[in-house]
C-alpha cells in the first residue's frame, strides 16, 4: 500500500537520506571519478601534469607488467572463487546439522574471516617458510615430497600459497552465506523426501542444490569481485613476487602510485574498476532476469 | 539407518577436519609467538615456551605496537560509530517512508560496494595531502566510514524492515511526533541490530590495509594491519617469533569480539547478504 | 465524542496506479457508542479506522471530532495522531517489545509528560481494570495472545481518550476466548462509555458488540443501523448473506402469477404469497427476483399430508443444539433447520416458509 506523503514528510525522509549520500558522493563517487579523469593525464613526481589522452592505456596495453599481473588476477579468480564455493557449502552443511557443539564450531569458523587480511598473510608466509615452515613440515612428514618445497621462490609455489591462503580466510564467509540459505530452505521438503524413500544423496541434489541456486549466485558475485580486487593477501604474502609474477592487478595500480606514477597508477584502477563494474552489472542483470523466470 | 548413522560419522570427521582447517593457522601463530625459535618443527629443534616475543613487540619502542592498537582501535571505532549513526537514520528513511527512488538509492549502495579499493585510493591521497590530513586519523576515519557505509545500510535495512510498521503507527498513536517515535520506539526496538552493525562496522574497519599504507606515514595515525605488513626486523630477517607475537596480540580482541558475539555476528552477515 | 465521516474517500498512490479504499463514506457516530465497520476483507474498514485515527490523510471530504473538522484536504487542515487524543488497538496489539508490561501501558502517559505518581496510579488502576496488575513486570514476549491484547486494551484506555478505536481485536484469540473476552470488551466500552470504533469481518462480533453497524464493501458503505435493522431489513443481496448465523439462502427465480395469485417459483414447488406481499413484488417491475429465507426461519419436517413445499434431502448437519438440512426442491437447494422428527439423507421433507420472513430482492 502506498503510504501518505506530505510535503514535511518527503522533506523528513531525504534528510535522512542526505548525510550518508553525501559522504559516499564525497569519499567514494568523486574519487572514482577523479581517478578515472587522472587516468588520462601524464602524472609522475617532479614532472608536471600533462594531458595525455588514452596515452596511459597504450602503454598499458602493451606493458608485459600490467599483462602480467593481469593473468595471474584472473587465474587467482579462477582457482580460488571455486575452491572457496565447494569449501564454504561443505562448511554449511557441517554447521548446518544440529549438534550440541554448534555455536562452538560456528565460532572456530568465523575466526578466519575475522582475522586482518595482513595477519593471515604473514602468518601463510611463516607456514609456506622454506626452512621451517609448517607447509614443508607437513609435506615432508607425510612423505608427499623428498626435500622441502620452495614455496616462495616459484611461481606456482607462491600462487599456491596465495591461494591457499585466500581460501582460508573467505571460506568461511561463504559457509555463513550458504548456511543462511540452508536455513531457509522448509524441513518439510526434506520429511516429503524421506516418505517418497530418496536417500540422503538424493534429497541434497534434488532439493538442497537447486534450492540454494540464489544464495549461490550471490555468492559466486561477491566472492568474484573481492577476488579480482584482492590486494592485502598478496601484498604480505608474496609482495608480488617472486619477480612480479603474482602481482594482482590491485597490487600493481598501488605500486604505480608508490613508486609516483599517478597516472599510470590511475588507468590501472580504472581498468580493474570497469572490469568489476561489468560483472556486478551482469549480476543485476542475470538477478532480475532470475526472478522474473521464477 | 545404516546410511543415517555413515552420515553421522562423516559429519563427526567433517567437523574435526573443519576445525582443524580453521583454527590451525592461528594455533601455528600463537605457538610460533609463544616459542623460543620459530623453528621449532625442524628435526632436533624444540619447542620451548618464553614470553619473550610478546616483551618484545610491547616493550620496544621503535616498534610502535602499542601504539598501532591505540590507532587502530580509535579509527575502528569511530568510523564504526559514524558509519553506523549515518546508514540508521537512512536505513529507516528507506523502510518506512515511502520516498520516491528508495530502491535506486539501495542499489546505488550496493554498486558502490562493489568498488576496487584502489580506484579510490590515490584521489584519496591528494585529497588528504591537500587537507594536510595525511597521517591523522581524519585521514582514515572519512575514507572507512564511506567504505562501510554499505554494509552498514543494507544490514540495518533489514534489521529495519523486521520492525512491524504497527509498532510505528502505536507510537504515533500514542502521542509520539515521528521523530520521537524513531528515537523512542524504532531505535530501541532496532537496537540488536544496530549493535551487530556497528560490530561488524568495527571488524571490516580493523582489518583494512589499503588506505592505512597509503594514507598514513608513521606511528602516529598507523594501523595494525599496516604495521604489521610493514614489520622488519632490526636486522633485516623476519623475526618470526616477534611477527607472531605482533599478530596474536592483534589477533586477540577480534577472536574475542567473534567468540562473544558469535551469533549477532553470523545474523548481521546473512542478513546483510542475503537479501533476496 | 461525536464523530463524523462526511463523505470521505481516500485513494492510495503507488507506482501500480491508484487504488481507492475507501469512497464517499459518511457516517456519523455518537458519544459513547460503539459503532461497528463491518465487511469482507479489502472493503476499506481498517482505512476508516485510521483516517479516524489520523495515520492516513482523506483524499476527500471531512472527519470531524465533536463539530471540529480534525482532516480535510480541502479545508488545509490535518491534526495528527499524537494530538487526537484517540487511542487505537491494533490486530497484532503493536507491544512495544523492548518494555514491560508497565511501561508499556505507561507509554502514552509519559509521552504527554504527566507526572511520574499520576502515571503509576493511572497505570496499576486500568491494569487492574483490566485483571493484569499481576503482569506488570512481564515483557510482552512471555505472554499469551489474551494476555497482550489486555495489555493493548490497557494502554489504549489508560489516558481516557476521546475515541477508542479497534482493529479486529479478536481475530488472533482462539474461539473459547474470544466469546468471554467479546462480553468482556462489552462492558468495559458500557462502563466507561467511550466512543468507539470497532473493525470485523465476523458478523457475529458486530451483532452482539454493536449499538449500530456499517456494512461496508469495497470501499463503500452499504447499509448502516442497528443489528436488527440488518438482520431483519437488509437492502442488498450481500447484506442479506453477510449477516446472520447461517448464510441466507439465495435463489435466482422468477415471480409467477396465476390467477390473480402470485407465487415465488422454488424448484418445481410454489410458494404462493398474500396479497400485501404480492403487491411489494409485484412493485420490483420484472418478473425475475432474488428470493431469500433464512435457514433459521425455515424448517424442515419429515413428510406429512399437511401442506407445503416438497424436497428431497440431500444433506444434514448436526450442529449441537440445531441440525441443519439441506434439501433439493426439484433443482432448487434450500437449508433449513430440522423441526421435530429425525430425517436422513433421501428422505422426503416438508419445508415450511413463514411468508412474513421472506425476503425479495431485485435480480
Amino acid at each position: 500500500m502506498g503510504e501518505d506523503r506530505s510535503f514535511r514528510d518527503l522533506l523528513r525522509g531525504y534528510s535522512f537520506i542526505a548525510p550518508l549520500v553525501a559522504i559516499l558522493l564525497a569519499f567514494v563517487f568523486v574519487p572514482v571519478v577523479g581517478t578515472c579523469i587522472d587516468s588520462l593525464y601524464r602524472e609522475v613526481t617532479f614532472l608536471p601534469r600533462a594531458f595525455i589522452g588514452l596515452g596511459n592505456y597504450q602503454s598499458l596495453a602493451s606493458d608485459p607488467g600490467f599483462r602480467q599481473s593481469l593473468r595471474f588476477t584472473v587465474l587467482f579468480v579462477l582457482a580460488s572463487v571455486p575452491l572457496e564455493l565447494v569449501l564454504g557449502l561443505s562448511f554449511a552443511l557441517l554447521l548446518h546439522r544440529p549438534s550440541p557443539a554448534r555455536g562452538a564450531l560456528r565460532a572456530c569458523v568465523l575466526i578466519p574471516w575475522a582475522v586482518p587480511a595482513a595477519v593471515s598473510g604473514k602468518v601463510f608466509e611463516l607456514i609456506c617458510n622454506f626452512q621451517y615452515g609448517l607447509a614443508n613440515y607437513l609435506v615432508q612428514r607425510i612423505g608427499l615430497t623428498d626435500g622441502p618445497v620452495n614455496w616462495l621462490g616459484s611461481t606456482g609455489g607462491a600462487f599456491f600459497a596465495l591461494v591457499a591462503g585466500d581460501v582460508w580466510k573467505t571460506a568461511p564467509f561463504v559457509a555463513i552465506l550458504f548456511l543462511a540459505g540452508l536455513s531457509a530452505i522448509p524441513e518439510d521438503l526434506y520429511r516429503q523426501a524421506a516418505v517418497d524413500r530418496a536417500g540422503p544423496v538424493q534429497r541434497f541434489a534434488r532439493i538442497t542444490l537447486p534450492l540454494l541456486r540464489p544464495v549461490f549466485v550471490v555468492a559466486l558475485l561477491f566472492r568474484t569481485i573481492d577476488a579480482l580486487r584482492v590486494f592485502d593477501l598478496v601484498f604480505v604474502l608474496t609482495r608480488g613476487g617472486p619477480g612480479g609474477s603474482t602481482t594482482s592487478l590491485s597490487l600493481y595500480g598501488y605500486d604505480a602510485f608508490t613508486g609516483g606514477d599517478f597516472g599510470y597508477g590511475s588507468a590501472v584502477s580504472v581498468v580493474l574498476f570497469l572490469i568489476a563494474f561489468t560483472l556486478s552489472v551482469a549480476y543485476v542483470r542475470i538477478g532480475r532476469f532470475g526472478r522474473e523466470l521464477s | 539407518m545404516n546410511g543415517e548413522r555413515r552420515i553421522g560419522m562423516l559429519h563427526l570427521a567433517g567437523a574435526v577436519a573443519m576445525t582443524i582447517f580453521c583454527l590451525g593457522p592461528i594455533v601455528y601463530m600463537a605457538l610460533t609467538a609463544m616459542s623460543h625459535r620459530p623453528d621449532f618443527l625442524a628435526p632436533g629443534a624444540g619447542f620451548a615456551f618464553t614470553a619473550a616475543h610478546f616483551l618484545e613487540v610491547l616493550r620496544t619502542e621503535s616498534l610502535h605496537f602499542p601504539e598501532y592498537f591505540r590507532n587502530s582501535l580509535v579509527v575502528s571505532g569511530f568510523s564504526a560509530a559514524f558509519s553506523v549513526s549515518v546508514a540508521a537514520p537512512a536505513a529507516y528513511a528507506v523502510t518506512r517512508l515511502a520516498i520516491p527512488g528508495r530502491v535506486a538509492v539501495l542499489f546505488a549502495v550496493l554498486a558502490v560496494s562493489m568498488f576496487p579499493q584502489v580506484s579510490l585510493v590515490s584521489y584519496l591521497f591528494k585529497l588528504m595531502s591537500a587537507m594536510g590530513w595525511i597521517n591523522t586519523y581524519a585521514a582514515l576515519v572519512l575514507p572507512y566510514t564511506a567504505w562501510i557505509l554499505p554494509l552498514s545500510l543494507w544490514i540495518l535495512t533489514s534489521y529495519f524492515s523486521r520492525v512491524p510498521r504497527d509498532i510505528d503507527r502505536a507510537a504515533l498513536v500514542d502521542g509520539c511526533g515521528p521523530l520521537e517515535a524513531l528515537w523512542k520506539v524504532i531505535v530501541p526496538v532496532a537496537a540488536p541490530g544496530i549493535f551487530s552493525t556497528a560490530l561488524l562496522a568495527f571488524i571490516f574497519a580493523f582489518n583494512e590495509l589499503l588506505f592505512a599504507l597509503m594514507l598514513t606515514t608513521d606511528h602516529r595515525a598507523r594501523t595494525i594491519p599496516a604495521g604489521i605488513a610493514l614489520f622488519e626486523g632490526l636486522h633485516g630477517e623476519t623475526p618470526w617469533g616477534a611477527v607472531m607475537a605482533a599478530a596474536t596480540l592483534t589477533v586477540v580482541p577480534v577472536v574475542a569480539l567473534t567468540l562473544v558475539f558469535q551469533r549477532r555476528i553470523i545474523q548481521g552477515l546473512t542478513r546483510g547478504a542475503v537479501k533476496e | 465524542m461525536k464523530l463524523s465521516f462526511r463523505d470521505v474517500s481516500k485513494t492510495f498512490r503507488s507506482l501500480r496506479g491508484a487504488v481507492p479504499a475507501v469512497r464517499g463514506v459518511d457516517f456519523s457516530v455518537e458519544d459513547g457508542e460503539l459503532f461497528v465497520l463491518l465487511g469482507p476483507s479489502g472493503c476499506g474498514k481498517s482505512t476508516i479506522l485510521n483516517l479516524a485515527a489520523g495515520l492516513e490523510r482523506p483524499t476527500s471530504g471531512e472527519i470531524r471530532f465533536d463539530g471540529e473538522i480534525v482532516a480535510s484536504l480541502e479545508g488545509r487542515v490535518f491534526v495528527p495522531p499524537g494530538e487526537r487524543n484517540v487511542a487505537m488497538v491494533f490486530q497484532g496489539y503493536a507491544l512495544y517489545p523492548h518494555l514491560n508490561v508497565r511501561e508499556n501501558i505507561a507509554f502514552p502517559l509519559r509521552v504527554a509528560g504527566e507526572a511520574r505518581e499520576e502515571i503509576d496510579r493511572s497505570v496499576v488502576r486500568t491494569a487492574s481494570m483490566l485483571g493484569i496488575e499481576d503482569l506488570l513486570r512481564s515483557r510482552p514476549s512471555e505472554l499469551s495472545g489474551g494476555q497482550r491484547q489486555r495489555v493493548a486494551i490497557a494502554r489504549a484506555l489508560v489516558r481516557k481518550p476521546r475515541l477508542f478505536l479497534l482493529d479486529e481485536p479478536l481475530s488472533n484469540l482462539d474461539a473459547a476466548l474470544r466469546t468471554a473476552t467479546r462480553a468482556e470488551l462489552r462492558r468495559l466500552q458500557r462502563s466507561l462509555e467511550v466512543t468507539t470504533l470497532y473493525v470485523t469481518h465476523d458478523q457475529t462480533e458486530a451483532m452482539t458488540l454493536g449499538d449500530r453497524i456499517a456494512l461496508l464493501r469495497d470501499g463503500r458503505i452499504l447499509q448502516t443501523g442497528t443489528p436488527r435493522d440488518l438482520y431483519e431489513k437488509p437492502q442488498t443481496p450481500f447484506a442479506a448473506s453477510f449477516i446472520g448465523p447461517y448464510t441466507m439462502n439465495l435463489l435466482k427465480t422468477d415471480l409467477e402469477e396465476e390467477g390473480g395469485v402470485c407465487s415465488i417459483r422454488i424448484g418445481t414447488e410454489r410458494l404462493p404469497l398474500p396479497p400485501d406481499r404480492a403487491s411489494g413484488a409485484r412493485l420490483l417491475g420484472s418478473r425475475k427476483i432474488l428470493f431469500g429465507i433464512r435457514p433459521e426461519h425455515a424448517r424442515a419436517h419429515p413428510d406429512s399430508p399437511d401442506p407445503g413445499l416438497r424436497g428431497i434431502v440431500t444433506a444434514v448437519e448436526h450442529l449441537g443444539r440445531e441440525t441443519l438440512v439441506t434439501a433439493d426442491l426439484g433443482g432448487a437447494s434450500l437449508r433449513a433447520i430440522a423441526g421435530e422428527g429425525t430425517l436422513k439423507e433421501g428422505d422426503v421433507a416438508r419445508i415450511a416458509i413463514p411468508v412474513d420472513s421472506i425476503h425479495v430482492f431485485p435480480d
